[in-house]
């Protein structure tokens, strides 16, 4: 298969390493309007050639498969014409920036029969696959609640407080949330899909005129089942916690930091589980200490969910069948993303 | 002559602006835009305008660029992860070398630094001068190194392409006030001790005011076209010897902890076997323990600046004098005539405060 990329920001370093390392697949362009940066990324991970005009990319190099990779308020364009070159599209998220684009650009896909797929990489990280795995197989019961929180301190330094060049994130619909609500939303609603309810406070707590928002506190509600989505600048360490609440028992994770609290009945009945869920998670926690050293001295970042979508979207594509991130994943997510953006919810 | 000097607000950008004034150049001064003027010691000069843009972005660029003799290339970034530097130093001067080159100013000095060379391949106390190979492997090297090479290649490049006249100035460690501590020395073992690795090694040292003057004359000199120069001062110190001589200025003195530089080498080999065998070399340990960072920092070299000399330069303040001035409260780059005058504002950007001394934002 023959892939390519456009844009070669800090994201591109994964999706480049895992094309280069995949032998099944031919990195035939990158392309980046800087002729420095796109060399550069052609150079480090072997690409056949750089360019700085996408479109000559996909005239020249006829991928079959082409990464868009960046800034959110430039995917549609760029997608709909590599599906007019005839190329099928993994996208960085946010896939557009609102429901209506979305609908827009997937019937285009479906037209030109060609797959469109948005990257909901972190719904691909272990300790998700293992809440998904404790789901099925019942140790959950039923799932009822779901809390999703991701801390970051993007005030306090770094590419978003940068003043001298504001990022373009400041100019999306949510400003810099926006560059993470996706993940948060595909999360949540991966353990409870259609909500009915949905309501947000859109805050600027900094009062400043670079961020439009800097938290978030969303409520998601389908039925009796309840998920929340918060985002904070204000509070520490950094994090990306998943809480996940059923009818029989409740597991927490960090993304940034893997480990697993399982709370569940355990031997010795109601009374003396809560103290052999204890011992157990004790044990968990120690084993997940020397898993995250480890994790920091060999390099691997909380991206390692990323590679595990592409080897599954490239099957798919391989296979002609359905990604595993499907129309319905992008759809609602997208959705609810508009709905929780709704005028009455930005203070 | 009329330069344009980028990142003049940083440490050694500013020195370059008070150097070409003091030599009769006028200067227009890139800063970022939200960079405080009033602290640049030069803002007020009638000889400096000072122009506030981002050079990550085109955008006023051309503009910055009209009307110049020369631009010397300081601009870049040394902090932060490997894309906030590639964004901070090659995109950067990329931009100012389109720029250039879609306005026609062909003079240009780019500064480099040492860390561009390859010195995994050098033997111990080799001479190192303007003829040394550049690092090739630089993946091993540090972001700042990766960088830096890249941003050089540009230069170059303009050279070839766009008939530049280009000289590239590779400046060894630059010290002076709030900046007399170099990892070359060794590592740093809390706020007033550090490990001396080779106690006996020449510390390739350029004060911040010797190494801003010998850039300008690289402007200045058509001699110094197509042609490298790398910056170092006369009587260089060994890593024992600058600490001694920090010590009779610093408060409190810097205590040392002597490490051979032969034992430290067999460690990080040691390192980096264990992790090319055992780990696949895909662990990540400190630069002090990667054969490639730490030869570029503390291997035993032999530095030389005959052929700045040949162009006309020398050095103006010795190491004596250099860090007496460096912990001084005067600053040795401050050109303003009515200094005790400062602009209320720190951040917003201002537009024409005189005819012939004016700040201005890129469009």
């Amino acid at each position: 298969m023959k892939s390519a990329v456009i844009g070669t920001g800090e994201i591109s370093a994964e999706h480049l390493g895992y094309l280069a390392k995949s032998t099944a697949i031919n990195l035939v362009g990158v392309c980046d309007l800087s002729r420095a940066a796109a060399e550069y990324a052609a150079k480090s991970f072997g690409a056949a050639k750089a360019y700085m005009d996408y479109k000559q990319m996909l005239d020249e190099a006829k991928p079959d498969v082409v990464h868009v990779l960046t800034p959110p308020q430039t995917h549609v364009p760029i997608s709909m014409d590599c599906l007019d070159a005839g190329a099928h599209v993994i996208c960085e998220k946010p896939i557009t920036l609102g429901h209506s684009e979305f609908v827009k650009l997937y019937e285009h896909a479906k037209s030109k029969n060609k797959c469109l797929v948005e990257d909901h990489n972190y719904r691909f990280n272990r300790p998700i696959l293992e809440i998904e795995r404790l789901r099925k197989d019942g140790v959950l019961g039923e799932v009822m609640e779901v809390d999703v929180r991701m801390a970051l301190k993007i005030r306090d330094g770094g590419r978003f407080a940068d003043r001298n060049l504001p990022n373009p994130a400041h100019k999306l619909p949510a400003g810099v949330i926006h560059d993470f609500i996706t993940h948060l939303t595909y999360l949540a609603l991966n353990f409870i899909p259609d909500p009915d309810k949905v309501s947000a406070a859109w805050t600027n707590h900094g009062n400043d005129d670079l961020f439009k928002y800097d938290d978030l506190d969303a409520i998601l509600i389908a039925g009796e089942k309840h998920a929340r989505i918060r985002f904070s600048c204000r509070t520490a360490p950094d994090v990306f916690a998943v809480t996940v609440r059923g009818t029989k028992g409740e597991v927490q994770t960090d993304l940034f930091h893997p480990f697993m609290r399982l709370l569940k009945p355990r031997v010795g009945g109601s009374k003396l589980s809560p103290v052999t869920n204890q011992f157990a998670n004790g044990a968990q926690l120690m084993s997940s200490s020397f898993k995250t050293l480890w994790n920091k001295l060999m390099q691997r970042t909380p991206y390692e969910g990323l590679h595990r979508f592409l080897d599954q979207t490239y099957d798919a594509l391989k296979r002609e069948v359905q990604p595993p991130v499907t129309f319905e994943d992008m759809d609602r997510t997208s959705r609810v993303i508009d709905q929780m953006l709704a005028e009455e919810n930005r203070a | 002559m009329k330069l344009l000097v980028t990142g003049a607000s940083g440490f050694l950008g500013r020195h370059i602006v008070a150097q070409a004034v003091r030599r009769g150049h006028t200067v227009r001064a890139q800063v970022r835009p939200v960079s405080k003027i009033e602290e640049l010691g030069w803002e007020e000069n009638p000889n400096v305008e000072v122009e506030r843009c981002d050079l990550r972005s085109k955008v006023g660029l051309d503009d910055l660029v009209r009307g110049c003799d020369a631009v010397i290339s300081n601009a870049a970034c040394k902090a932060g992860d490997f894309y906030t530097q590639f964004a901070g130093t090659v995109i950067t001067t990329e931009n100012v070398l389109n720029a250039m080159a879609e306005v026609g100013v062909k003079r240009l000095v780019a500064v480099s630094t040492f860390s561009v060379y390859g010195f995994m391949k050098m033997r111990d106390g080799a001479l190192l001068d303007e003829n040394a190979p550049l690092d090739d492997d630089p993946m091993d090297r540090d972001e700042y190194a990766q960088t830096k090479l890249e941003q050089e290649a540009l230069a170059h490049r303009f050279a070839k392409e766009h008939d530049g006249k280009v000289t590239v100035v590779r400046p060894g460690v630059v010290y002076g006030k709030d900046n007399t501590w170099t990892a070359r020395i060794g590592a740093e073992l809390g706020a007033d001790k550090c490990m001396v690795i080779g106690g006996g090694t020449i510390l390739p040292l350029t004060y911040v005011e010797n190494c801003a003057e010998a850039i300008v004359v690289c402007a200045e000199e058509d001699k110094a076209i197509g042609q490298i120069y790398n910056i170092v001062d006369d009587n260089l110190p060994t890593h024992r010897g600058y600490i001694k001589a920090l010590n009779k200025h610093r408060k409190p003195k810097m205590k040392t902890r002597p490490m051979s530089w032969k034992l430290w080498r067999f460690v990080s080999a040691f390192g980096l076997f264990v992790n090319k065998v055992f780990l696949g070399r895909q662990a990540k340990v400190p630069s002090i323990l990667r054969p490639a960072a730490l030869h570029a920092r503390c291997k035993p070299a032999k530095y030389t600046n005959a052929k700045l000399n040949e162009l006309g330069w020398t050095q103006q303040v010795d190491l004596e004098e250099a860090l007496k001035r460096s912990f001084e409260d005067k600053d040795y780059a401050a050109l303003n005539e009515k200094a005790e005058t400062h602009p209320q504002d720190t951040t917003e950007a201002k537009t024409n405060i005189d005819q012939n001394n004016e700040t201005r934002t890129c469009a």
